[in-house]
């Protein structure tokens, strides 16, 4: 201590320093790093343009039949009316038959199995397959450019950025074609002034299942009788939102399908009455499709099949003359009722294409889609290549002339997207490779090889079937390598710049680790072998264990399970405490705790895995590895209602015993009285809302948003008073140690009321499992004493209780039903005392939720590790020893977050990439910088 | 027969004829410990036709059954206060050291994660029980309920070299090594288990269970290299 003595060490301004330029160091990092890993794809700017299609090999459509501003093709369709209902899983709108088994939510669309098996040349039921990611801003863009979004268009999804790549609504609107929509407001937000008419309704109210739905209803069948447009779309939210908070198997859920079953019947029903030829409807198409999937939980965002399928039913009231009779990707099924009834598959990257060959437009710049031949077959007639070639049923011209369309539409679309590939290899940094490139130009160059002598037959007389199905064949041959390509590599990493911002990550790591030695010197520690042999256990342990958990992230099957991984690793250090202390024969009760709190972490772990694994390709649960808890009788209900409350008055019980064990502490009274009056909102909130326990209280009057508000404003009120304290209180207190507790334990009780109020039920019990850890942790550093008196210890000591500090935060992340996922985030916690959807406001109650009880509180409370036996030190020690240990946890962090981003640059091209590792990553990242900013904020508040 | 540990209660006083004397008894502890784990394998496998992946409790079961049936009467020769204690008063010790080490052994692997539900409980508690017989059965043998004895081998308090085999006898190695073995490799046995390469074996306890059998070979085959060491030791002592 000799050598400190005549130092001045500001500890406050080392501090700042310090962790300032650990967080702005991490920050590059992750900045380079994530621009390497996350890309964006290079957005081109060109449009396609009427008189584009003239450059092209193809048969342009005659000059004279460019009356309706359509260009590119001949159009089939007169007039297009698109139901988007978000969220559509294809077993809402498939037969209950195409499944193993008959679920509650499935057969309530009958009415499309109905036009299905009765018009079955006119009507098709398609499974679209979505890419991920499957949000609905970036399915919208994708279906709107037939391009594909990028994972980092992600974070855009609640800004809603306008759409300035050539899109469908653009081309509509270069036609000249009327666009009404109405419903969800995304469109409007990317398409801000594409659209003649618009009712928008507000989408983020994810509790508001009525408002989007009624107001397209509202305005979708008077306009169905109007002329003033060509094309409408209107997009339903209600499954979406009844998905989000109640899941598919509700009855919510299954109240909106049925509502929907009886729109579409109106819908179809207000079409044909005016079918007949010069009438309204004469040649309209309708399509009722899905942006994309959910899960059964109603999560949707990432790419396993439940959330990537959705439904593309689509219906033309010109009726074909031919029957339809089995396209090639379609499979069939009788229905319940016996009807047949068939679906074909489409891809949603197609959707662009096909709808612009449909009704003539110019194909979106960027699209990459092919016209898809079923689809496009429902609006132009009939076609069937067996009858065009025996052409002994049906009408043969009539085929014949549709499939040269078709063959024409395909040439213009091979063209298109020809030029889109060479544009974007000359324009974008980094194209695609070469030997790629060369793949596809030798693709398209043979497909025009066979062009140049089908066109001449076209244009002669007569043209061979077999000749324009290999003219077809290549065409599809060349369009789907494009699209494998484009899947494959469209997500460049960068590895120069992903390399240099590993460096930079690693470096990081060598100066945290520097700084805690530096402090070390600071402290006047002489031989760092010597304490590092004390210490030999602890710190061996403490690097096994980090380096365990961060080597586990090479492993897909590790990150799934990492919630598991920590409390394995957690259980071991506390095993081996245990066992530490049957040896010294003290604190044997703590061991004994930590290792009984580690399966109940471990129990609820699973549950929410179990949440997860509902809707997960990739993770299996056997629900059989829990007790059978999961029964719905009344005695649990009732413990489950009840469990939370008593939680929640031990909490209180505690938290009003530390104020009045500690001695006459001004402020800590007043924040500590705060809190328990929040504690008592919360439980006057549940009581409200539980049924079981106030069926006839009438408490209706404080229902709704008044009492989070409160909390959140007592909440606001007990931080700045924290904060006003801290500023009068600067250097006078005598006892450092004791007054650090108290603002500890202040900070931690003014944050807790929100946390525990966002978690929900849970909230309480994982509070108290967190306090129980906490505490055992605490009392079990006694352990790692060596000597009597510590000031001549390094900081090694604490290595083990920090990693286990920051693995018992890990275990709170997961078993406070989080995962690192988009689906982990519970969407509905954001609007928990307010309705309206603020981006920041709601970002912030999201944020409090997702990291409240594995950042916020661990961070804050991490300076009570260093309470306990530094009885007679200076105020300079103890802050070195704070500053020390939060540079300890930064390193434990960061160290976690440079494997992950080693494990992602090494699995970049696996299959889980973005289904898991992406997600990981962006996790990991935020929860780094998050804890940085917590750390130094709390380094400041709590060191002098 | 020889009893091999006189004077128990201070090791650096051993006589080393008497401890001599006894390392052939001891040699043979460890090919009994090793051929037992062996023919209880046999048993289960060719006698009752089990194997591990297709029913695991009742393999389990016949493997600790036949083990326990060796290791109680071997250690119980073994036992460290052969003057108040009865070779019966052993084996009953040995008995009841079995369901005490199983609740033990079966509590830290549910506090390591092992499944909890209904249809696990007959494995859990047979490879408990086999556990068991690994770490606790031959120490309640030996020492009984000597408090001194099981902190001395269970908890000793440093890992470093001197410390830890200094106050040792051979027995000690014995008995710490292979129970410390099958620990350890059960711990790691249990790291295949959350891949999904979906492999009957990762099923609880079964790599569990592997991990710890071959943790515990590797102690035996440890602790005989350390008999060896420490009887040549001694022997140049004596001379």
């Amino acid at each position: 201590m000799g050598v400190s003595e005549e130092r001045i060490w500001s500890g406050r301004r080392w501090a700042f320093a310090a962790f300032l330029g650990i967080m702005v160091v991490h920050s590059l990092a992750i900045l380079l790093f994530t621009r390497g890993f996350l890309l964006t794809r290079t957005e081109l700017s060109q449009y396609s343009e009427c008189n584009d299609v003239m450059e092209s090999p193809c048969f342009p459509p005659a000059r004279d039949r460019n009356t309706n501003g359509s260009c590119w093709s001949k159009p089939v369709v007169g007039r297009l009316v698109i139901i988007v209902l978000d969220a559509l899983r294809f077993d809402f709108v498939a037969p209950s038959t195409f499944f193993a088994e008959k679920k509650p939510w499935m057969d309530r669309l009958q009415v499309m199995h109905d036009l299905a098996a009765r018009n079955r040349s006119s009507t098709r039921i398609f499974k679209a397959i979505a890419d991920p990611p499957t949000t609905s801003l970036q399915r919208l863009k994708g279906l709107t450019t037939g391009g594909l979004p990028t994972f980092i268009d992600v974070g855009n999804s609640f800004g809603a950025p306008a759409i300035l790549e050539d899109n469908l609504i653009h081309q509509l609107g270069q036609s000249g074609k009327r666009v009404v929509m109405m419903g969800d407001d995304t469109w409007v937000q990317l398409f801000p002034d594409h659209f003649a008419t618009s009712y928008p309704f507000p989408s983020f109210n994810v509790k508001d299942l009525d408002t989007v739905d009624n107001g397209c209803i509202a305005n979708l069948f008077p306009a169905l009788d109007k002329e003033d447009w060509d094309v409408l779309i209107a997009h339903f939210l209600g499954v979406d939102h009844a998905g989000h908070i109640f899941g598919v198997d509700s009855t919510p859920m299954i109240e909106k399908l049925e509502q929907y079953n009886e729109v579409i019947e109106k819908v179809v029903g207000a079409l044909e009455r005016q079918s007949g030829p010069g009438d309204l409807h004469e040649n309209t198409m309708l399509l009722v499709m899905g942006d994309h999937g959910q899960t059964l939980n109603g999560d949707h965002g990432g790419g396993t099949a439940e959330e990537v399928e959705t439904a593309i039913f689509a219906l033309t009231t010109k009726k074909p003359n031919t029957l339809l009779a089995g396209a090639e990707s379609s499979s069939c099924q009788l229905d319940v009722h016996g009807r047949q009834v068939c679906t074909s598959s489409i891809q949603q990257l197609d959707f662009a294409a096909t709808v612009s060959a449909l009704l003539g437009l110019p194909f979106p710049f960027g699209s990459i889609g092919k016209v898809n031949s079923e689809l496009y077959s429902l609006a132009g007639g009939t076609w069937n290549q067996e009858e065009s070639i025996t052409g002994d049923d049906g009408n043969p011209s009539e085929v014949q002339s549709w499939m040269l369309n078709y063959v024409n539409a395909l040439c213009i679309n091979s063209w298109q997207v020809k030029k889109y590939i060479d544009v974007y290899s000359s324009l974008s940094l980094i194209g695609f490779s070469d030997k790629d490139l060369l793949h596809v130009s030798e693709l398209y160059s043979r497909a025009q090889e066979l062009w140049s002598i089908t066109s001449r037959n076209i244009s002669g007389a007569f043209v061979s079937p077999s000749l324009v199905r290999s003219q077809l064949d290549a065409y599809s041959m060349f369009l789907e390598s494009v699209a494998a390509l484009a899947r494959s590599n469209w997500t460049e990493f960068n590895l120069k710049i992903m390399g240099i911002g590993f460096c930079i990550m690693l470096s990081s790591l060598y100066l945290n680790a520097f700084l805690i030695r530096r402090l070390d010197k600071l402290f006047g520690l002489q031989s760092f072998f010597s304490d590092y042999l004390q210490n030999f256990l602890g710190v061996n342990l403490a690097c096994i264990v980090i380096l365990i958990r961060a080597w586990s992230f090479l492993s897909n099957s590790f990150i799934l399970e990492e919630g598991r991984v920590a409390s394995f690793l957690l259980a071991t250090t506390a095993i081996l405490q245990l066992r530490h202390a049957i040896m010294k024969k003290m604190m044997l009760l703590e061991a004994l705790v930590l290792c009984l709190l580690v399966p109940f972490l471990r129990i609820s772990i699973e549950l929410s895995q179990l949440k997860q694994a509902v809707n997960s390709l990739f993770l299996k649960v056997d629900s059989s590895n829990m007790l059978g808890i999961v029964n719905d009788s009344e005695l649990w209900m009732y413990v489950a209602e009840v469990l939370p409350m008593v939680a929640l008055i031990i909490v209180a019980y505690l938290l009003y015993k530390s104020i009045t064990s500690c001695s006459s502490q001004g402020i800590l009274k007043y924040v500590i009285a705060g809190t328990l009056f929040n504690y008592m909102l919360i439980l006057l909130n549940w009581a409200s809302e539980s049924s079981l326990l106030s069926p006839n209280l009438s408490l209706s009057l404080i229902k709704g948003n008044l009492i989070p508000q409160v909390i959140y404003a007592s909440g606001l009120l007990q931080l700045s008073l924290l904060v006003i304290g801290q500023l009068i209180d600067r250097g006078r207190t005598s006892n450092l140690e004791q007054s650090t507790i108290v603002k500890a334990l202040g900070l931690i009780s003014a944050w807790s009321s929100t946390t525990i109020l966002l978690s929900g039920k849970q909230g309480p019990l994982a509070f108290l499992a967190l306090l129980i850890g906490g505490w055992c942790l605490i009392r079990l550093m006694a352990l790692e004493r060596n000597t009597k008196n510590d000031s001549s210890g390094s900081s090694l000591s604490y290595a083990l209780p920090v990693t286990q500090w920051s693995l018992l935060a890990v275990c709170m992340f997961f078993s406070t039903g989080h995962w690192c996922a988009f689906d982990g985030l519970r969407y509905a916690a954001a609007f928990i005392g307010f309705d309206e959807f603020n981006l920041i406001r709601q970002a912030i109650l999201l944020t409090i939720d997702t990291f409240g009880f594995s950042h916020i509180l661990p961070i804050f409370g991490l300076p009570l590790v260093v309470r306990g036996y530094l009885l007679n030190q200076s105020k300079q020690v103890y802050s070195i020893r704070i500053c020390q240990v939060y540079l300890m946890y930064g390193l434990i962090t960061a160290i976690a977050t440079t494997f992950t981003m080693l494990c992602v640059t090494i699995q970049r091209r696996h299959l889980m990439v973005w289904g898991l590792f992406a997600p990981k990553f962006v996790f990991d990242v935020v929860g780094l910088l998050l804890g940085d900013l917590l750390i130094f904020l709390s380094a400041l508040y709590y060191t002098t | 027969m020889q009893q091999p540990m006189q004077e128990a209660k201070s090791p650096e006083s051993i006589n080393a004829n008497t401890l001599f004397a006894s390392i052939r008894m001891l040699l043979l502890l460890h090919l009994a410990c090793g051929l037992g784990l062996a023919l209880a394998f046999l048993v289960a496998v060719d006698f009752r036709s089990l194997t591990l992946i297709q029913n695991p409790a009742q393999t389990l079961f016949t493997v600790w059954a036949a083990d326990a049936l060796i290791v109680i009467p071997v250690f119980s020769q073994f036992r460290l206060d052969p003057d108040k204690c009865s070779y019966v008063k052993a084996i009953v010790r040995g008995l009841m050291g079995l369901p005490a080490g199983a609740l033990v052994n079966a509590l830290g692997a549910i506090v390591l994660g092992a499944p909890v539900g209904i249809q696990h409980f007959k494995k859990t508690v047979h490879w408990s029980l086999l556990m068991s017989v690994f770490t606790f059965v031959p120490a309640a043998s030996v020492f009984g309920s000597s408090w001194t004895d099981w902190h001395r081998i269970f908890a000793h308090s440093k890992f470093s070299l001197v410390q830890m085999f200094r106050p040792m006898r051979p027995i000690d190695f014995i008995i710490c090594l292979p129970a410390h073995g099958a620990i350890i490799g059960a711990w790691f046995g249990a790291w295949p288990m959350p891949l999904d390469w979906e492999r009957p074996w990762q099923e609880w306890p079964i790599c569990v269970t592997y991990g710890a059998i071959l943790g515990y070979l590797i102690g035996v085959i440890a602790s005989f290299g350390f008999v060896v060491y420490y009887n040549r030791q001694h022997h140049a002592k004596r001379d």
